[in-house]
Formats: C-alpha cells, structure tokens, sequence
C-alpha cells in the first residue's frame, strides 16, 4: 500500500490525536475504540512505516467509516480522515485486496448496474420533456421510494424529467473505491446525460455531492447545473409556486452531514420547513449534524446502521421531537427501521404536501 | 499459554461478553497498545509496536464486567481497563499482555435527573456526550479538561481529572456523587448514596485515582449544574510571578472565579502569543467569574481592586473570551507538542508557601541538567490554600536520540528529575493526570511507609494482582 506525502502527513497528524472521538457515529455506535479516526490513521501508520501488512483486518477497519467527516468538522487544524480513508479503500483496489462484501456489490454493479443488486423498479415512471432533469440516484431506486416527491413536483408545476434508465452518478463506486478509473468512468458516462439537461436536481444530497464535488475534483466534464432537493424547494416555496399553509407541525430537521458539511447547504431545510410549521432542533445540528444511517454500509454492518440510526433518535426524543423530517434516502429508510413508539417520521416533501 | 488454553479462554470471554465483543484482531490489539503516552506514541513512530493485549474485550455493563473478572482470576490473567485511550501516563497500556478491558459499550446515559442535579451514566460514556445531554436540558456538567472530547467518565475519574472551572467547581472527585464498581473477584458493589457523610471512609476516594489497580468503575453519577446567567473573562498581565501568586492568593480569600490560570513568562511568550494573541513581555492571567449577574458584577470590581494592588497590566476581556473559545485549540496537531519531540508535564501541587519554591526549583533542575530541554509552566487550577503547576519540558527531535531506547531514558531521566526536584520541595508525584507505568517508581519516594496502606487494599481486593499490574507503584 503506497500512500501519497499528502496522506502520509494526515495519517501521521491524526495517529496520536483523540479530540475528535466523540463525533464519530460508527464509534459511538459501537463503542470500540478502533471505529475513530485516531485508531484507523494509527493503523495506517504502522502499515506506511512497514510494522504490519495492509492485512485483511485493517482493510475491515478502514470500510468501518461512513466517511461523514464528524471529525473532519471537528479538527481545527484541519486534518482529513476521509481524504487518507478514500485513499487507503483505493489502494486496496488496486492491490486487489477489496474486501469480499464489497467486491459483491461491484460486482452487482456489473451485473445489475447497482451495487445493490436489485432489478429496475417498477413503481417509479418514467417522465419525459423539460430542460429540468430530476434525478433520483441509486439509493432511491434500489431501496427508496420517490413517489411523494414526484407528485409534489407536478403539483408545483414543475416541467421535468425522469428517467427509466438513470445512469448512477459514482457515489457509490467513489465511496468504495475512491477514485479509481473504473468510478471516473461511471461519472463521466453520467455526465455525457445530465448534459442533456440546463438542471439537475438531486433528490439524494449523495448524489449532488458527487456531481459537484467529486466530479470538478476527478476532471469530469459536467455542464449542466446541480441542485439539491430541498434547494429547489426552497425555491418553489419562496417563488409561490408551491403555496404553503402554515400548520401546527412541531418539526425537527435531520439534515444529513453530506448536505450540511459536504455542500455547506444549512438553511433551505430551515427555510421549507419553518413554512410548514415550528422548527424544533436538535441539539447537534447544521454543521454538528449526525449521520443517521448509510444504505450501502447497511450492506455489510447492519446491525452497526441500526445502532447509529438509534442513536440519532435519542437526540431527537431528548429535544421532545414530535416529527423528524430527512431529506435523504439512506437516513430515512434506517430512520424507518428503527423509529421508536410516540413520533412521527417524515420526508420533507411528505410534509409539503400536508400543507398545500 | 497454549494455543489450546488460549483458545478455552477466548471463548469463555466470548461467553462472557458475546463473541463481537472479544477480539483478537490486530486492529483491535494495535489500537489499544498505544495511548497519549510520550513513549507509546514514540514506539509507534519509529514504527515498533507496544505491549499489546490478548484479548480485547467490551463488556456492556457490571454484570459482564464481572464475569470478565472471575474468568481473570480463575486464568489469572492481568486485566488493563480502557476507557478512550487519552491518558498521559500509560495507565491504560496493558504493559503485561492478558485482557484489555475497553469500558466504551457501558456508555448509556440512564438519567439526566434535574432534580438531584445529577446524570447517571455508564463509566464508558464520553465526557462531552453527558455534557450534551446535560444541555439538551438546560444544563451543563462544568467539567472542562482540554481532553472533555476524547475521554470517558470512568477515565476521568481513574485518574483523578480536573477541567478548567476547577477553582469554582472542583475537581471530578467533587463532581460525582455515587458510584457503581465491580471488584477484582467479581462482586458489584455500590458506594454510599451520597458523599460527604461520616459513615466510614468514603468509598467514591478510595476508587477515584486508582487507575484500574483496586476494580472497574461501571456507573456514575456526576453532579451537573445550572447554565450561569452571567460568564465574564478578564486577562492581566503581571510584571512578575510573585506577584500573580499573591494577587491570586488574596483574591481566593474573598471569592472563587471558575478558570484561573497563570502562564508563566515562558508561556505567555510562546502558547499564548501564538494562540491568543498576547504579544506583551510578562505573565498572563486569565480569570473567569461566573453566576448570578449581580453576583458576578460585584466579584468583577473585587477582581479589579484586588488585582491593580499587584500591579497588575487589565488587558480586558477580549484575551480571556478568546483563550475561552481556543481553550481546546491548544490540544490539537499542529499546536501542541508532538512527536518527534520529547515532552512531558509534570503537574504538580502545593500550598501557596511551597508553590513558587517549586516552580523555580524545578525549571533550574530541569534546564540544568538537561540544558536541551525546554521548560515552560502554567498554573490553571486555585484553591484558598495552593495551586499546581503545569510545567512542561520540551526537547526539539533533532536533540531526541535516535535509538529509541536511548530516547526513553533520556525522557525518563528528565522525568525524575523534576519529580524528584518537585518532592523534595513540598510537591507530589502528580497533580491531575495520574501515574500509570510513567511514575509509578516515584510513589514510594512521596509516600514512603504510607504506601502500605494502598498496598494492604490492593492485596486485600486483588489477592491474584491482575488488576493492571505495575500502574501506581503496585
């Protein structure tokens, strides 16, 4: 496993740093020590200085980040646990030591064109016309349901498409593998699509990341504009073109980390659902916000997803939380899973639509 | 031990605490060898592994906890706990292989109880998780070490911790008021309901700052305080250090602000200059008062006249709200001391009669006989009677020898020469961070023959000696 200088300096900053331990979802989920970043760059130091092989067991560990970047948020000077993470999940592609779990999914991938093995959905239609793409990404159509969310664009008379055979953006692949050849190749085959369109929105933030990020990043040629979900909503409520009575809906955000820290988006969350009803927070929240649940590591650390899905529903009922609303597939679906007697859970456009 | 005892061992633990919760994997051992200890992390530098457990086991709560230790005693096996791993001392190192025992999964927060005005937790709760719970309810545990984010309740209180607003809130031998604790062979016992009584020696003391040596800490219950209504920072800066410990001094004797902390001219220099902002040549001070407004405006002009008396420069409340808001900051790569330098901090304390001797005493021993190190010092936590020092001495890599061997004596000469300078002068081996394998060869030079009787518990609670052998000289 070679690492480059960038990462090695990374590594060796947070190996013997602990300040960041209680931010970690997986970690305080599971409660053992090796699900920090400090554990993880501590391992991936002994395997940079030769002391032990970049072994099966380490490569376990370094799957057992959500790569959320908690703790990125959390150091001041500005260490990266996810950038030295992506980069040792790349090396072990290329060394071709990929754990068995996650070459199942690349190789569902290749069979099915999902990591998660499903056949194409046949609930989810397909819609053609309009400059304006609405794209639902792979979680969605493998685990997800977007049927509230399509008819709250018709009702707001948006013009847009949605397509029967989406390409997947690369998030998944980059989450795996990092940016290996075989994920710029699948986001440049996205791109050549979302082309085809002046806008696209995501309903997954994941996948707007990714488009707007990983894609500059990657040299990926993507023209059209990316917005997220609920930035576009924002924009509908604000507009008129959605028309909202205000209810008396108590409703806490949960806004995932992709959203408030990867895309620095903070207030349109706010924004739809203060027009719907009273904000409650949670503690934790914009850039403070914690994960709630990731699909594909529910793949192989269920059980772990549970606990961090859990987790974040004891933040909520501590702050007296009647209804929490998400905005991402992944967290809702394991939101779902594990939701406890006495309150509500609902997607953001669920709650528009009760207040049209 | 044979493959096959180890085997017998490894699944009586699995029993004990479910398979997913004993591991021997190299992850797993690798990460509990190496703690905020300077020659842990040393070792790991130049890329040699420490002493590593055999088995790395989480139990959930007392009940598991205990079986671990039954099986322990039956197999004598040493038994390290470990809470995050942020100690300084190398207590948590399991320093004789055997069983690590990792508190993290009894980290269930069972009461936030507003009227007791306590949290009851599992040891292996993160500080800053009940903090949080405490302000999701208005709330706040007061207790703020530079380390509150990466430590655990049970860590704290094995070493004996202090946060920041000591001076108004105490130490967390002050914060806890009950506590749940599972002996060496096994019995779960509870402390008295509460502290402060006079039925018998308090048992909260006698497990408080025992590093794991007497039995595992599996509840607490930590005392948590109102928000204040009013928090106001004050930075001065003094022409001399006699002049700060009197000043200081006199101001305990009329009221306690919550931070107090000196820096001495070294410090201010380096740290504070850089983090701070502080760019004038003396000694800062950082004073906090805090409460009930009137209270606090009232304990601000006392603060003011007492101080001007001393001389001392009022540099306002800008330096002391940005030391509040960085108070962290100095703790992160990049700021603090790092590897590949050789570091250490030698917190001491004394009465105010011994204190300054001590200071003094210590930075010519240290810059003495070891004229590559640099000695800095602080002094963060006040009481009416002393205070302690947080002397630190740095030696830049390239004066670190490259054999790590050589380099760990080195680092160990300059250890016991300041300790033994800091003894000799009215101090103790440690203030705040405990003793661990560091300096557990120093208590019986501050303890002398009263070493008998931490020895005479231990023998008594731990007739087998697993319980973290060789941490706090026993």
């Amino acid at each position: 496993m070679q690492f480059t200088e960038k990462s090695k300096q990374h590594i060796d900053s947070c190996r013997f740093c602990w300040m960041c331990h209680h931010v970690c979802p997986i970690g305080n989920a599971t409660g053992l020590e090796r699900n920090t970043a400090r554990a993880r760059a501590l391992g991936l130091s002994m395997v940079a200085r030769g002391a032990i092989e970049y072994s099966e067991d380490i490569i376990n560990n370094v799957y057992e980040c959500s790569l959320c970047g908690g703790c990125m948020k959390d150091c001041v000077t500005g260490w990266d646990p996810v950038m030295f993470t992506k980069e040792a999940r790349l090396g072990a592609a290329l060394d071709g030591k990929l754990p068995e779990y996650v070459m199942k999914m690349l190789e569902n991938f290749a069979a099915k064109g999902n990591i998660y093995g499903t056949e194409k959905n046949p609930n989810i239609p397909v819609i053609g016309g309009g400059d304006i793409l609405f794209y639902l990404g792979e979680d969605t159509r493998a685990k997800g349901c977007a049927k509230s969310a399509v008819e709250l664009l018709k009702k707001a008379g948006v013009n847009f498409a949605l397509l029967g055979d989406e390409p997947i953006s690369g998030y998944s692949l980059d989450f795996l593998i990092g940016a290996a050849a075989e994920t710029k190749a699948v986001m440049e085959n996205c791109a050549k699509t979302l082309n085809n369109y002046k806008k696209v929105v995501c309903y997954d933030p994941a996948d707007a990341k990714v488009m707007k990020r990983e894609y500059k990043e990657y040299g990926v040629d993507l023209k059209a504009e990316v917005v997220t979900f609920t930035e576009f909503l924002a924009d509908l409520v604000k507009s008129g073109a959605l028309k909202v009575k205000k209810s008396d809906m108590k409703l806490t955000p949960q806004e995932s980390p992709i959203l408030a820290r990867d895309l620095e988006e903070l207030d349109s969350m706010r924004e739809v659902l203060s027009a719907c009803g009273e904000l409650v927070e949670m503690l934790l929240n914009k850039k403070d916000t914690v994960l709630a649940g990731n699909l594909i590591m529910n793949e192989y650390m269920p059980e772990v997803m549970e606990k961090v899905a859990e987790g974040r529903w004891v933040n909520a009922l501590n702050m007296d939380a009647k209804i929490l609303v998400t905005a991402c597939t992944a967290e809702y679906e394991l939101l779902k899973k594990t939701k406890p007697e006495g309150v509500e859970l609902m997607k953001i456009e669920e709650v528009l639509l009760k207040c049209l | 031990m044979t493959d096959f005892l180890f085997d017998v061992i490894a699944t009586e633990l699995e029993d004990a605490v479910g398979r997913e919760n004993c591991s021997t994997r190299t992850i797993d051992k690798l990460t509990h060898s190496v703690d905020y200890f300077w020659l842990s992390r040393m070792w790991a530098d130049r890329g040699l592994r420490m002493p590593e457990g055999d088995f790395i086991v989480a139990p959930k709560d007392a009940k598991e906890t205990s079986a671990v230790l039954k099986i322990a005693n039956y197999y004598k096996i040493p038994v390290t706990t470990w809470g995050a791993g942020g100690g300084t001392q190398g207590g948590a190192i399991p320093v004789c292989g055997g069983i690590v025992l990792d508190t993290k999964r009894m980290n269930k927060i069972y009461d936030v109880n507003t009227q007791g005005m306590y949290i009851e937790c599992g040891t292996g709760s993160i500080y800053k998780h009940i903090e949080w719970a405490a302000n999701e309810k208005g709330y706040a545990t007061m207790h703020y070490p530079s380390s509150l984010t990466c430590s655990t309740v049970g860590g704290f209180l094995a070493h004996r911790g202090i946060g920041v607003s000591s001076t108004k809130y105490g130490k967390i031998d002050d914060m806890v008021l009950q506590m749940e604790v599972v002996l060496p062979n096994g019995d779960i016992i509870e402390t008295s309901p509460a502290p402060k009584h006079a039925a018998g020696p308090d048992l909260n003391q006698i497990f408080i700052g025992s590093e794991g040596t007497l039995g595992v800490m599996t509840k607490a219950q930590m005392r948590i305080y109102e928000q204040p209504e009013s928090r106001k920072f004050r930075g001065f800066l003094f022409h001399n250090m006699t002049d700060a410990f009197n000043a200081g001094r006199e101001l305990l004797q009329k009221f306690k602000p919550s931070v107090m902390r000196l820096y001495d001219e070294a410090e201010t220099a380096s740290l504070i200059k850089k983090i701070v902002g502080v760019e004038k040549k003396g000694a800062f001070m950082n004073i906090a008062i805090e409460g009930v407004k009137e209270i606090v405006e009232v304990e601000e002009k006392l603060l003011l006249s007492t101080f001007a008396k001393y001389g001392a420069e009022d540099l306002g409340s800008e330096y002391g709200e940005k030391w509040w808001k960085e108070k962290i900051t100095f703790f992160y790569p990049g700021h603090m001391m790092d590897i590949p330098q050789c570091f250490g901090t030698m917190d001491t304390i004394a009465p105010y009669d011994k204190i300054e001797k001590i200071y003094w005493a210590m930075k010519e021993a240290i810059e003495t006989n070891f004229p590559q190190a640099k000695f800095i010092a602080h002094f963060s936590h006040w009481y009416e009677w002393g205070c302690m020092i947080y002397d630190r001495f740095i030696v830049d890599g390239k004066d670190v020898p490259q054999d790590p061997h050589e380099a760990f004596r080195l680092h160990q000469a300059i250890w016991n020469c300041g300790v033994r300078t800091a003894l000799a002068n009215g101090g103790v081996v440690n203030d705040h961070h405990g003793v661990g394998i560091k300096l557990g060869r120093l208590m019986k030079e501050q303890y002398g023959p009263a070493m008998q009787v931490f020895e005479g518990i231990k023998k008594q609670l731990d007739p087998n000696g697993i319980m973290n052998p060789f941490k706090l000289g026993l």
